[in-house]
């Protein structure tokens, strides 16, 4: 009972004491916003996986494979898969609105299986907001206060004009097409990332502004562009065709207009991909369904003849022997609910196996084919996230244990202080367990406290981690996470419970292990000696 | 030889104490009876060893083990304390004894009732919290006796040294010990708060019946117990017969210089 009361009575009594706690708070705050952090970037980056390619992916690449249908079919049948989708996955160079020309991954998608997979219409940025949050008030977002409306931020909702324009637009990504200006018809539009095209600067609230850049003119005028790519923007894509053996025979250069724009977080899809409807860039790969002709027609044993309706000479065509289905690259999967990547691998390469028996020959080969999960594919980054994790938190570790060191020096001091306490308490009838128990109380007061600010700050810390660093940025120019480097456009953070209660009880243990010492040594020490100390 | 009327007895104490490679012998073979009810004075100067034996008599201390064969032995109502266990001697400072120091030895922190209330915390440990109401209640009331009752909330910086002292007297007597050691219990005060400490210690065995042995360098503050006890250089140098129980102080100042063998 005397330990509580001392314990309390030399907490609050004392600088010392505060020195350790704020020690300890600022070890724990630290190890705490690490290990948030750290971890964060590990689970966004696995589970960012699911909004690019769902669970796992079938590739064939180049060339690709037909009968996906059938594919899609076999896989959607299994209640382990929630949903496939085909895709193609190729690279083409990609001319912006700016003239700027850059590669990107284009990838060819149908709008609605591919939502289905990766939630891709959840991705989609550029739509009206369903509803004004209180940091909405405090920024500009074209989302909330209209395209028309200009900066007109003061409107508690959008106009019905404006609204009107964002649900265009955001119909416009959900179908990859935009209207023809002239014959108001759709046409196939492509769907950039938010960082693509460069012409959107994301404030520290987060949000993005479309481009307005001034230029001065011949005529010593100045110029306004004013840039919002989904209703006056284009881009033109040079890519490669393949033929059927998988060899690249020429590069075509198309034009689409820009039908919307997404955002997944994930800074190198965001800043590298760009999504196109399957079917047009199925045609334009001649990756479509087509005749087989007979490759052992000879020409030359034809000989052309005329027609007698147009007087022209025709030729004659080598006979049709079959039809070659249309080809995609891949198929993504995704399970059902949220499994475990492995397993649903597992029953992918299962109904693989089914269906290229059922086309034998006529598509790879179990072995051959590419199946592979988020991790698969980016294992070697994983694998250095996963390590650095472990080390940057075995060295924050290390560096906090000497908290154990600056606690035991505090303690020491405080003995030595309170020597002659601990020979009136021996006088009193104090064992030697309760005097031990009377600094290790101590210690554990001093680490509850301190922990328990620790964790408090270090969550704190952790949940603002991103405005923290925008203010920091605006502040004082610091960025120290920045994006092209660290994958993610925010600073991703995981505050898992179990973080808080190991990091909050290993703060405890540390004050508790650097108060052992020195309360062995009070309990140790001879009364009449500490009566006496002067 | 000790009797029913003995409550605390030493036999051949040897007490050598070690300063760094330097041994210093304190006390030579020591041998004392304490009679209930006494208030003994233990006269020496200082380096005497009466500080020392006061150590030995409370459990603080052990004695050295005796070369010559002769066991040292300190008997407390007729319990062994020498050959007490780490915690039966723990027991033994927390119940049956006492102590005040010269320099009252509070506790900075704490304030007047907590000072004292550290005494049953000590000894009562968990138990302390199903009487609390009650220790607290005792606490305060014997503050009160002792003229303490307007500083209950006080720390010890705030009082006078007749006041702190007195806390510490509250403190050595909350848990109801038999016998009170008291080490120059006035060697930090004026004569007259000095005084009236002597004062209090005299209605409390006069009162109380309550054991006192106090180990003094001063010849005037011995005069007023009940029997001194001469100590030069760790030896009982005389040892006066014991004082008739109940008698005044006054009647018996002189008792310590009449000789005798003791008991």
């Amino acid at each position: 009972m005397y330990q509580a009361l001392l314990t309390r009575k030399y907490l609050t009594s004392k600088v010392m004491p505060l020195l350790a706690i704020a020690a300890v708070t600022l070890s724990v705050a630290t190890v705490l916003v690490t290990w948030a952090v750290m971890g964060g970037f590990l689970k966004t980056l696995l589970d960012s996986g699911r909004g690019v390619i769902g669970d796992v992916a079938i590739t064939w690449p180049n060339v690709g494979f037909g009968h996906y249908e059938d594919l899609v079919d076999r896989l959607e049948a299994r209640p382990e898969i929630e949903a496939a989708t085909p895709v193609i996955e190729t690279f083409a160079m990609v001319e912006l609105p700016s003239e700027r020309v850059d590669s990107v991954a284009l990838l060819g998608v149908m709008p609605q299986g591919y939502d289905r997979v990766t939630g891709y219409y959840d991705t989609l940025w550029w739509k009206p907001l369903e509803e004004r949050t209180p940091r909405d008030d405090e920024r500009y977002d074209l989302r909330v206060v209209g395209p028309e409306s200009g900066d007109d931020s003061s409107r508690e909702s959008l106009k019905a004009q404006d609204r009107a324009i964002l649900d265009q637009i955001e119909q416009q990504g959900r179908s990859m097409t935009r209207p023809d200006p002239e014959t108001g018809r759709p046409e196939p539009g492509a769907v950039l990332g938010m960082h693509v095209s460069g012409e959107n600067m994301r404030t520290s609230g987060g949000v993005y502004v479309p481009y307005t850049s001034t230029r001065f003119e011949a005529d010593g005028g100045i110029g306004v562009t004013s840039s919002f790519l989904p209703r006056d923007g284009s881009i033109g894509l040079t890519l490669l065709q393949f033929d059927s053996s998988g060899s690249p025979v020429d590069a075509v250069t198309r034009r689409l207009p820009v039908a919307n724009e997404f955002f997944t977080g994930v800074y190198e899809i965001d800043s590298k991909q760009v999504l196109v409807p399957l079917a047009w860039l199925q045609g334009v790969l001649r990756m479509d369904e087509a005749e087989l002709l007979d490759p052992n027609w000879d020409p030359s044993e034809a000989s052309p003849r005329m027609n007698p309706d147009t007087g022209e000479l025709e030729f004659p065509q080598a006979p049709v022997v079959g039809i070659s289905p249309a080809r995609v690259t891949s198929v993504l999967v995704r399970g059902t609910g949220r499994p475990d990547p492995e397993a649903v691998r597992a029953v992918v390469e299962e109904v693989y196996a089914e269906f290229e028996a059922a086309h034998a020959g006529a598509v790879p080969v179990p072995g051959a084919i590419i199946v592979q999960t988020w991790q698969d594919r980016n294992r070697t980054l994983i694998a250095a996230v996963e390590k650095e994790t472990g080390v940057v938190l075995f060295v924050f570790g290390l560096v906090c244990f000497t908290t154990v060191f600056l606690v035991l020096a505090i303690f020491w001091s405080m003995v030595s202080e309170k020597t002659k306490d601990i020979g009136v308490l021996r006088s009193l009838g104090a064992g030697t367990w309760g005097v031990a128990g009377l600094w290790l109380s101590y210690g554990a007061a001093i680490g509850l406290v301190g922990s328990g600010a620790g964790t408090l700050v270090g969550a704190l810390v952790a949940v603002n981690i991103d405005a923290i660093h925008s203010w920091m940025g605006d502040t004082f120019g610091l960025v120290i996470w920045d994006p092209s480097v660290y994958y993610f456009t925010t600073v991703p953070y995981d505050l898992a419970p179990y973080k808080l209660v190991t990091v909050g009880v290993a703060g405890v243990l540390t004050c508790v292990l650097g108060a052992a010492w020195p309360a062995v040594r009070a309990a140790r020490m001879d009364p009449v000696r500490a009566l006496r100390f002067e | 030889m000790s009797t029913d009327a003995t409550i605390l007895t030493a036999h051949h104490l040897h007490k050598t104490y070690r300063l760094g490679r330097v041994k210093v012998p304190v006390l030579h073979g020591v041998d004392l009876d304490v009679t209930r009810g006494e208030w003994l004075a233990v006269l020496g100067a200082s380096g005497s060893g009466k500080s020392t034996l006061l150590h030995l008599l409370g459990g603080l201390d052990r004695p050295d083990r005796n070369k010559n064969g002769t066991a040292a032995s300190i008997a407390f109502d007729g319990r062994s304390v020498t050959g007490m266990s780490g915690r039966q001697l723990d027991a033994y400072k927390a119940t049956d004894v006492g102590f005040v120091f010269q320099f009252y030895h509070l506790l900075p922190e704490l304030t007047v009732l907590e000072n004292v209330l550290v005494s049953p915390m000590v000894r009562d440990g968990m138990g302390y919290l199903s009487s609390r109401a009650e220790r607290r209640r005792n606490a305060r009331e014997l503050l009160e006796s002792f003229g303490l009752g307007h500083r209950l909330g006080h720390r010890p910086v705030e009082l006078s040294g007749g006041e702190r002292q007195r806390v510490a007297l509250a403190r050595a007597l909350v848990n109801g010990p038999k016998v009170l050691l008291a080490d120059e219990p006035t060697g930090n005060l004026d004569r007259a708060t000095g005084d009236q400490i002597l004062a209090v210690l005299n209605d409390l065995r006069e009162t109380m019946g309550l054991t006192v042995v106090m180990v003094t360098h001063d010849q005037v503050v011995a005069e007023r117990a009940d029997r001194i006890v001469r100590l030069e250089d760790g030896r009982v140098v005389d040892r006066p017969g014991p004082a008739r129980i109940g008698a005044s102080s006054s009647e018996n100042r002189s008792q310590g210089d009449s000789g005798g063998d003791g008991v």
